[in-house]
Formats: structure tokens, C-alpha cells, sequence
């Protein structure tokens, strides 16, 4: 075991690569992965706007511009799809809910998309009427990652009320594992970040009484391995990206202090890419925005010196959820 | 856009490397240029056929119970965007480029709209063509209803396959080879990109179209042989939780009486054991023992007696694993299991419900003891100390009682705080709780 909580100085958080990297990814174009990753450019944008809000760099995107690519990905149906031309999906239309949140366009969303409304409508209605839970799309798939997705949006469109939340609860309960952790679907073993879907859909329900809190706290503080970093399942490795849904989780039900707050702070810092910017799963892998974003989450959350605070249900910053639910 | 354990590269891109980098994005782009256009041009047909001129047309669209609706509304759209040569183009698209979800609706689209035919009578009308940016309809109350009824499916009785319906064999052979086409084609994709969640989505699709299509024992067969690949799938990553749920979604589907089936809980059970004699590590297979036990016992129609037996033969084995492997957590958390299990009565989730408090305290007193022992070889494991302290606190709120020994409860906390000090306030807060005790 290292020694830890030694009160030595902290590496430093490179904002100012970090900053720059995140405006370089849009200009990618000549690298194949640009293009691979299309189906994930909407969910690109919500982390990159995430992460530059986080590091106090609200404006470095450009405001309007982004608005208006999110519309242009909007269909008839209320739903967006990933970018232009992909089908509309839950994962997609959740991002693009929170990017409108974030870049203060819900009045545009009125004026020149389809409206709030249409886009309740589209998420309410995959709801399982009879189990409760969210489908992704029209083809079924349900997974909680969907049901936290349907009422992280729905509640910042301010129309919760299109979607039967006591059955959502009571699906998220169903979900619940033994070990105090929950699953994909009931009966699924427990995974970090389907902990944090369920946990944070409870939160928002105001349902966080259901939560056996001692016993998922244990579970999830048994994330943390001797690096420092965290990770999702026993005897699995560490990724920065757990530092997010465990720790948000654990932040949930007020329990970060059963975890070692300093070994995670150097854990998420050690795997800055410091030269080209931007955060990887692990140290010296190649970094994408994806890590960037929840490492940068995991750092604003144990309340890293000038970074704004993140909420941790909404995974995004609190001054806008504050200006959205009041 | 997620890289997981990709080194960082070295240095930028030759200019060799980028002009590669390039051709690549151009054969990617001018594929996807193609599948796109096809796409669109059914699109504006049907934008056509939707015009709120003809209030006719819009409606029948908007209707969900036919076999398709491009195939009703706008066959001529549908056959060329969604034909033979589309098809193709999805193929070789998604061998690039499996994340791309939006390409699997189109393939979906391509076997509904033609590909295969429709589905057999008595099947269930589940199987319209759903709209999204193909078709770029507005939402109707119905899309909720689409969502849940591919879910849908009903029986086709066996009769079929003896044409009783009108259906002879040749009905269905040609869906049988393009489901079974449809495998095929996934299984080098599940084995490169094992944990794309598009790919194994599209699977069961494809697997519930052989419900909807194929008469019972067919499709039975063709769920069968799922079991095959997951176990594969479980063999090259014992932990990949795609595949675990792929398997409990297939097992359900096995035992329900759309497929005639019955009870797999005996050979499930059977199948974590020997996961776990594989490799005690493998906490995944411990969870799902613990989900299978209730089921097993109720199916075995176990007495107290023999649900204590039972209960005492997975302490065994559990104490087994922690022998020779006492810093393994997933071995612990069974074993918690286990003890909440003596300690409460959760319903019909309990092992053996029917227990005394003087058995439930006779049960954790021997382990106790058990784990104590592990001491003797194993000094510097948290994992015991913890259970010591945890187990020990929970006799006494069981038997109402102060703990006897503060010295033990000490010593054991202190162990924790040397050799967990990560957790350090995990053990403040547990010290708070057996002080206020």
C-alpha cells in the first residue's frame, strides 16, 4: 500500500492545453477518427462543453454556432440524432438537452427547433409504460443508462410530469443487487456506472431513501485500488472515467470522505496529457474528450483548487442547474 | 472518441501516414455518401406521400399495424433505398464501422421492408416500419407503443411447419437463411468488438425475428445455439458483462413458453460453478449464482432442512476460495451475502428463512471462528479484520447486546486504519457507530 494523504504539493491542472485541445476537435478532419466517431458528436460536444465549463472556460466555443449545430441534428419527432443525418436516439437528444442547458439556448429550441415540448414528447414516449423503464430508441434496447438519460432531460425541460416517474422508481429498485449496487436491467450484476444512473435517477425523484447507502458506499469505495484511481467492478482495472461514476455516486449519498481523496486527485492528474492537452483512462494512453471530461468532473467534485463545482447528479456545472430548477 | 488503453503516440503523422489517414477517410466517406443517399431518397418520397394534402396517405402512414409501412405507404421508396444493393453498402460499412447505429436501423430497415418476408399469420403486427430520419415523421402517441412491441412477440405453434395455416416450409426457409445470415455476419464483429452494445442489440433483434417469422422448434433451435456463443464469449473475457446479460436475456427467452421452454435455473447454477472452480475471481459469476438461488431452491422444493444444508455447503465453498485466495473481494462480498442472508429474512429472496436467533448467532459465531483462523496464515489482509469487526458487531445487535470485547473490536479497527488508511474515513464512521452502539 503507498503512503497516502502525505501533505505534499499537488501536481498541477494544465487548463490552459486542456482548453486548447478541446477547441482543436472539431478541426480533426484529416484523421480517420473524426469520422468514425460521428455517431458520438453530439455526446462530444456535451463533454466538451462540460469540461470547458468546469475549467472556467465557458466561452471558448463558440455560443451560437454550437446551438445551432445541436438543432441542425433535430428530426420532426422532437428527438436528435448524433449529428445530421443519424437517426435520432436518447443518448443523442440527452446530450443535446444538456448542451442547450449549458449554452443557454432553450429559446432558440422554441424559435428555430422543434420546441420543448416536442423534444418531452419524444422521450416520454419510450417510456415502458408497463415496467417503467426507457428504451434508446424505437427498437427497444432498455437499459437504465436510458432511464437516468430520459429524466435528467425531462427535468430540465421542466416536464417531468410526461413521464411516469413512481414507475421509473420502482424499476430503478428492481435493479437493486445484494451488494447495494445496481445493474443494467434487474437481475445484472452491479456496475459503477449503472450505479451512478440509478442513484442520480433516485436523486432526482427525490427518492434517495431507497438507497441501502452504508452498504453501495462500501461497495463503492472498494473501487479505489492502490494507484489511487478508481474502478467499476471488483477485480477490474482503474480509469479515469470511474473517477466520475463512483465518485458521483458516492457524493450522492454524502459518503466521498470513505474514499482517499488526495491518491485520486494525483491518479486523474497523472494521466493529463501535458504537452497536447486533454485527460486518457490511465497514465500515457492516448487521451479523447470523453476522459477529459470526467476526469476534469472527478476533479471539480473532491473540489480542486479554481475549477467551477460540477453538480453530481447532473454532471454538469451548477450554476446552470441552479439557473435552470432554481 | 472513448480510447481505452491505446497508448499515446510517439510523435505527430508523417506526411505518408496522412496521406493514408486520407485515402482511408475518402473510401470511408464516399461509403457512407452512398448509404446516405439511398436513404434520403426515401426520405423525400415519403415527405411527398406525407404532404398534408393528401390526409389519406399521412394517416395510413401513421398506422402501425401493417407489415411496413414504407411498404404500404411508398413501396417504390422502399425498394430503392432499402433493397438488395443497400444492403450491401451496410455490410461493408459496418465491417469499418460497427458504433454506427444509425447504419444498423438502415440494415433493419432493408430485411423489413423486403428481405425477409413477412411475418408468419398469428405473429404478432409488431413489425411496421418505425420511423426515425428515414422516414422523419412527426411523433404520434403510437411511437411509444412501437418502442415497446418489438419486444413483443407471440407463439407461432408448431402446426405451421405442417402448413395447417396456409404456411408451408418454403414459406419461411428463405427468413431462415437470412436470419441465419444475419448471425453469421455479427459474429466476427462480436469477436473484434466485443463490447459494442450496437452489435449484440442488433443480434437479439435479428434472434427475435426468428421468433416472429419461424415456427417454434425453429427458432428454438436458432436461441439454442446462442448459449454457444455467449459461453465463447464468456471464455475469452470471463468478466464481460455484455455477454453475461446477453446470456440471462437468452435463458429467459429459452424458458418461456414463446419457445416451449422450461426451467434452465439446475444447469445455470451449474454453469457459475464451474465458472468459479475456473477462477475464484470472477465476481461476475459469483452474482449470478446469488440471483439463481432463490429460483433454485423454490424449483427444488427445499424444506428448512435442506436449505440449511444448502446454506452450509456455500459457506463451505466460499470459505474454500478464501483459503488460498483471502484478498479476493468478490469472495468476500458472496460471503456477505451469505451472512445478511442469516441475519435477515428478505422474503422469498432468503436461503433459509425459517432460522432461530440462536441458530442465525450459532451460524455467524462459526464463522467467526473460521476467519479467525485464516489469521494464522494471512496477517496482513483488510478483508479479514473488516469481516471480524463487521460480523462481531452484527451478533451484538442481533443478541441486543454490548460488545463484550472492546479490546478485539480495538485491535482489528486499528489493523484496518494501518493497512487501509485509503478508507481511513470509512473506519472513523464505523467507530462512531460502535461507540454509539
Amino acid at each position: 500500500m503507498p503512503a497516502t494523504s502525505q501533505p505534499s504539493e499537488l501536481p498541477t491542472l494544465a487548463t490552459d492545453v486542456h482548453v486548447s485541445y478541446i477547441q482543436s476537435l472539431d478541426t480533426k478532419k484529416d484523421e480517420l477518427d473524426y469520422w468514425l466517431t460521428e455517431h458520438l458528436r453530439l455526446n462530444g460536444l456535451y463533454w466538451g462543453l462540460t469540461a470547458l465549463h468546469l475549467l472556467n472556460r465557458p466561452d471558448a466555443l463558440p455560443g451560437q454556432e454550437t446551438i445551432d449545430f445541436v438543432l441542425s441534428c433535430q428530426h420532426d419527432n422532437g428527438g436528435f440524432g448524433a449529428a445530421p443525418g443519424h437517426d435520432a436516439h436518447m443518448l443523442s437528444t440527452v446530450s443535446a438537452v444538456q448542451i442547450l442547458a449549458m449554452a443557454d439556448g432553450f429559446d432558440d429550441l422554441e424559435t428555430k427547433g422543434k420546441g420543448k415540448q416536442q423534444v418531452g414528447n419524444y422521450i416520454a414516449n419510450l417510456q415502458n409504460r408497463e415496467t417503467g423503464t426507457f428504451s434508446g430508441d424505437e427498437w427497444g434496447e432498455e437499459d437504465t443508462r436510458f432511464l437516468y438519460g430520459a429524466l435528467n432531460a425531462l427535468s430540465l425541460l421542466g416536464l417531468l410530469s410526461l413521464a411516469d416517474v413512481d414507475k421509473a422508481v420502482s424499476y430503478v429498485v428492481s435493479c437493486t443487487n445484494h451488494d447495494g449496487g445496481y445493474g443494467v436491467r434487474p437481475g445484472a450484476e452491479s456496475h459503477s456506472g449503472q450505479i451512478f444512473t440509478c442513484v442520480a435517477t433516485l436523486a432526482i425523484a427525490q427518492r434517495l431513501d431507497l438507497v441501502d447507502k452504508e452498504k453501495l458506499g462500501r461497495w463503492l469505495s472498494e473501487r479505489q485500488v492502490p494507484c489511487g484511481g478508481l474502478n467499476g467492478r471488483p477485480e477490474k482495472q482503474e480509469d479515469v472515467c470511474y473517477s466520475w461514476w463512483v465518485l458521483s455516486s458516492l457524493k450522492i449519498i454524502d459518503l466521498v470522505h470513505w474514499i482517499d481523496r488526495e491518491a485520486l486527485i494525483r491518479f486523474i492528474l497523472s494521466c493529463q496529457d501535458k504537452e497536447s492537452g486533454g485527460i486518457s483512462d490511465r497514465p500515457n494512453n492516448r487521451v479523447d474528450v470523453w476522459h477529459t471530461c470526467f476526469g476534469l468532473a472527478g476533479l471539480s467534485l473532491l473540489g480542486y483548487p479554481d475549477m467551477e463545482t460540477v453538480d453530481p447528479v447532473y454532471c454538469m456545472p451548477k450554476p446552470v442547474i441552479k439557473r435552470i430548477l432554481g | 472518441m472513448a480510447s481505452h488503453g491505446v497508448a499515446r503516440a510517439s510523435g505527430p503523422r508523417t506526411e505518408e501516414q496522412r496521406k493514408l489517414d486520407l485515402d482511408k477517410i475518402d473510401r470511408y466517406r464516399s461509403l457512407e455518401d452512398q448509404v446516405r443517399q439511398k436513404v434520403s431518397f426515401h426520405r423525400t418520397i415519403c415527405a411527398l406521400s406525407m404532404h398534408p394534402a393528401s390526409p389519406g396517405l399521412s394517416r395510413r402512414a401513421h398506422q402501425l399495424d401493417g407489415p411496413g409501412r414504407a411498404n404500404e405507404s411508398t413501396p417504390q421508396a422502399a425498394n430503392q433505398s432499402f433493397g438488395d444493393e443497400t444492403f450491401q453498402l451496410t455490410s461493408k460499412l459496418l465491417r469499418i464501422n460497427p458504433e454506427y447505429y444509425t447504419v444498423w436501423n438502415v440494415r433493419r430497415r432493408c430485411l423489413i421492408s423486403g428481405l425477409l418476408s413477412g411475418p408468419l399469420p398469428g405473429s404478432s403486427p409488431s413489425k411496421a416500419l418505425p420511423s426515425s430520419s428515414a422516414t422523419d415523421t412527426p411523433t404520434t402517441s403510437s411511437d411509444a407503443s412501437l418502442a415497446s412491441s418489438s419486444k413483443k412477440t407471440q407463439q407461432l405453434p408448431d402446426s405451421q411447419t405442417t402448413g395447417n395455416n396456409g404456411t408451408t416450409p418454403e414459406s419461411w426457409a428463405g427468413d431462415l437463411d437470412t436470419i441465419k445470415s444475419e448471425l453469421a455476419f455479427t459474429i466476427p464483429l462480436l469477436m473484434e468488438f466485443p463490447k459494442c452494445y450496437w452489435i449484440w442489440e442488433y443480434r437479439l433483434w435479428i434472434l427475435d425475428q426468428a421468433i416472429e417469422r419461424l415456427p417454434v422448434s425453429t427458432s428454438r433451435r436458432i436461441w439454442e445455439e446462442e448459449l454457444g456463443l455467449v459461453s465463447k464469449m464468456l471464455h475469452r473475457d470471463t468478466r464481460n458483462f455484455h455477454a453475461w446479460g446477453y446470456r440471462r436475456h437468452v435463458v429467459t427467452k429459452l424458458e418461456s413458453s414463446t419457445l416451449n421452454g422450461s426451467s434452465m435455473t439446475e444447469p445455470e447454477f451449474a454453469y457459475t460453478t464451474s465458472k468459479i472452480n475456473a477462477d475464484l475471481s470472477n465476481f461476475s459469476a459469483w452474482h449470478s449464482r446469488s440471483q439463481l438461488i432463490p429460483r433454485l431452491l423454490n424449483e427444488r422444493k427445499s424444506d428448512q432442512a435442506a436449505r440449511k444444508d444448502f446454506l452450509e455447503k456455500e459457506l463451505n465453498l466460499v470459505r474454500e476460495g478464501l483459503n488460498v485466495g483471502p484478498e479476493d473481494q468478490s469472495l468476500w462480498f458472496y460471503h456477505q451475502y451469505l451472512i445478511t442472508n442469516i441475519l435477515e429474512t428478505p422474503g422469498d429472496q432468503t436461503i433459509a428463512p425459517e432460522l432461530t436467533d440462536e441458530e442465525r448467532k450459532a451460524y455467524i459465531e462459526s464463522e467467526i471462528i473460521e476467519i479467525k483462523d485464516l489469521l494464522e496464515d494471512y496477517e496482513d489482509i483488510k478483508w479479514i479484520y473488516e469481516a471480524l469487526l463487521e460480523y462481531t458487531l452484527a451478533i451484538h445487535k442481533l443478541t441486543k447486546t454490548a460488545p463484550s470485547s472492546q479490546q478485539d473490536l480495538s485491535s482489528w479497527l486499528g489493523k484496518l486504519r494501518t493497512l487501509d488508511p485509503m478508507r481511513s474515513g470509512r473506519w472513523s464512521d464505523l467507530e462512531k457507530q460502535w461507540s454509539q452502539a
